[in-house]
């Protein structure tokens, strides 16, 4: 059963005739597929199927161990918004868990920023990320009920985009309890900054920079 | 079928969702259909001229005047039990209306006046605006909204302070949004505080995740439309305490309890994982400004004699602002000098059209 309909795919095709350059999506999965890798992978082939610009590639996280340690996966189901074609880029956006609910739209948000070329961040925040020196990995909890996640994902993703120091994954709560335990997650979005800076709900771009400024 | 899917009304999602057994369940149906959660705004942002932010009788008349000018106008608000007039169960001082009259209902016809002349209204939460865009962007849970020029109309029935123990344990089982955080209180006890038609709902909502809900009212009786009352008052997992003052929520790393006082007995500590704050009080909700405007030490918002705040295109009215009494009909009129100033602001016109020329 295909878990896009009719009417979601119409409004997506129209949103993809804006993509000037091509995108390419990467997910990991496994033979035995993981809870909600089947649904993770088929959701990522239906969204790619409706843009010649939008390329797919799957891998098993157990058979192709060298590929996901290429791309610093570590857990499964994963997913990568990416610079596909000739000259492909991974800017360090990822989704760990299903992207679906109110996340699914981050998905979509992720793919038409990554074929645009442009974050649209702050004139602030655009020099801070300039002038990194040393990596910062932002880790968003969210879950998929949750309205106020997709705002603090996607200011994950476009600091990943804009500066090859920073890494972003949303992490779906609820898949990773053990994540979830070890950072303390019992409210989301959460934001983990290298390990030990957190920060509560979707902040403005503002107060993420300081808490960033913080880490880094 | 998305469309049908995109949660019009914020208790219509959680209606939907109460028959769902358990998180797998909840995740599965977002799957197969309610991936249009995040997809509705997927065709751009909606935009409008004028977004109203609350539908009290300062938005709902700035309304009518917007619409009326033809200005394209969109009003989203939580809801007609929300505000301060909503909850009036009789007003009687409404100038052409001799009443007594239900505040629901005075806000009622109002609103229905804003939408003969082609207002839209939407019933949802503003989570938050970005005011640095152009044309300004509006954040509501279910979907995003551009508009030129926004009235700020949300009043003051926010909380004065937060009670010890809350701002420190907040995500550490402190939460105020039982739809993002309920799973993560899975069997385990939770406290929900308020006393309106949000924390009664998101109650429900716990219902399906947690063990028992303590629903903690700090009134004598709920200010709550009365289908959600029933609901509430006949659920063999929620237990209500009427008349009971929060005091403190108490843990170390996370919550281990709330302490409460009922009026005229003992404080107590009622052990809880998980507390859900939705108490109301006097300030100016400005929450989801999130820190873009200024507000004066008592939190309200400054604005000048067309309701402009600091922000061009950024209008404020009615209990948002200190200096004024707090009555309907003065939040009405400050609406329609604040839609005036907004169709000047638009269209650089002098003057509304008028009845009477």
């Amino acid at each position: 059963m295909a878990l896009l309909q009719e009417a979601d795919r119409k409004v997506l095709k129209e949103k993809f005739a804006e993509l000037k350059n091509p995108v390419k999506m990467v997910v990991f999965t496994q033979e035995m597929e993981c809870q909600y890798c089947k649904e993770t992978r088929q959701l990522a082939e239906e969204v790619a199927e409706l843009s010649d610009m939008i390329t797919l590639e799957v891998y098993d996280f157990v058979k192709h161990q060298e590929i996901a340690e290429e791309y610093n996966v570590d857990k499964i189901p994963a997913t990568i918004i990416m610079t596909g074609g000739d000259d492909p880029k991974d800017y360090g956006i990822r989704f760990y868990g299903i992207p679906s609910g109110y996340e699914f739209s981050s998905i979509i948000e992720d793919i038409m920023m990554v074929a645009g070329g442009e974050t649209g961040l702050g004139a602030e925040m655009k020099a801070w990320a300039a002038a990194l020196d040393k990596p910062v990995h932002l880790q968003v909890f969210v879950t998929p009920t949750c309205p106020y996640c997709p705002r603090a994902v996607l200011m994950g993703h476009q600091l990943a985009m804009e500066s090859d120091m920073i890494t972003a994954d949303m992490v779906e709560a609820i898949e990773f309890p053990h994540l979830s335990n070890k950072y303390a997650v019992q409210g989301v979005p959460r934001t983990v900054i290298n390990e030990t800076i957190h920060m509560e709900g979707a902040a403005p771009e503002p107060m993420l920079l300081a808490k960033l400024k913080q880490a880094a | 079928m998305f469309r049908e899917l995109q949660f019009p009304k914020h208790q219509s999602y959680l209606r939907d969702w109460s028959n769902l057994e358990d998180w797998t369940n909840l995740k599965k149906m977002n799957l197969n259909m309610d991936l249009g959660m995040g997809l509705s705004n997927l065709g751009g942002p909606k935009e409008y001229d004028v977004i109203i932010v609350g539908g009290g009788p300062g938005g709902a008349s700035a309304a009518i005047y917007t619409a009326r000018a033809d200005l394209r106008t969109l009003v989203i608000d939580k809801g007609l039990t929300a505000g301060a007039l909503g909850i009036t169960a009789k007003i009687s001082n409404y100038p052409g209306v001799p009443g007594p009259i239900a505040g629901a209902d005075l806000v009622e016809i109002m609103r229905r006046q804003a939408e003969s002349f082609g207002a839209e209204f939407l019933t949802d939460k503003v989570v938050g605006v970005d005011l640095s865009s152009h044309p300004k962007m509006v954040m509501a849970g279910t979907d995003t909204f551009h508009a030129k020029a926004i009235i700020l109309a949300t009043g003051s029935m926010g909380r004065t302070n937060t009670v010890k123990g809350e701002a420190e344990l907040l995500g550490r089982g402190v939460s105020y949004c039982a739809t993002c955080d309920g799973a993560f209180f899975r069997d385990k006890p939770v406290a929900v505080i308020g006393n309106n038609d949000e924390a009664i709902e998101e109650a429900l909502f716990l219902t399906k995740f947690a063990s028992r809900i303590h629903l903690l009212v700090p009134t004598p009786a709920f200010k709550a439309r009365q289908v959600l009352t029933d609901e509430i008052t006949h659920h063999p997992n929620v237990t209500i305490q009427m008349g009971v003052r929060l005091k403190e929520i108490v843990g170390e790393d996370q919550v281990e309890g709330v302490r409460i006082q009922p009026r005229g007995g003992e404080e107590t500590v009622l052990p809880v994982n998980g507390a859900f704050v939705y108490l109301q009080g006097g300030q100016p909700i400005t929450d989801y400004l999130m820190g873009q405007v200024e507000t004066t030490e008592a939190g309200c918002l400054s604005v000048d004699a067309e309701m402009q705040t600091s922000v061009p295109g950024l209008y404020a009215i009615g209990d948002l602002l200190c200096s004024h009494i707090k009555q309907a009909v003065v939040a009405a009129a400050d609406g329609v000098i604040a839609a005036v100033a907004v169709d000047k602001f638009i269209h650089g016109r002098n003057k509304i059209q008028t009845d009477w020329k």
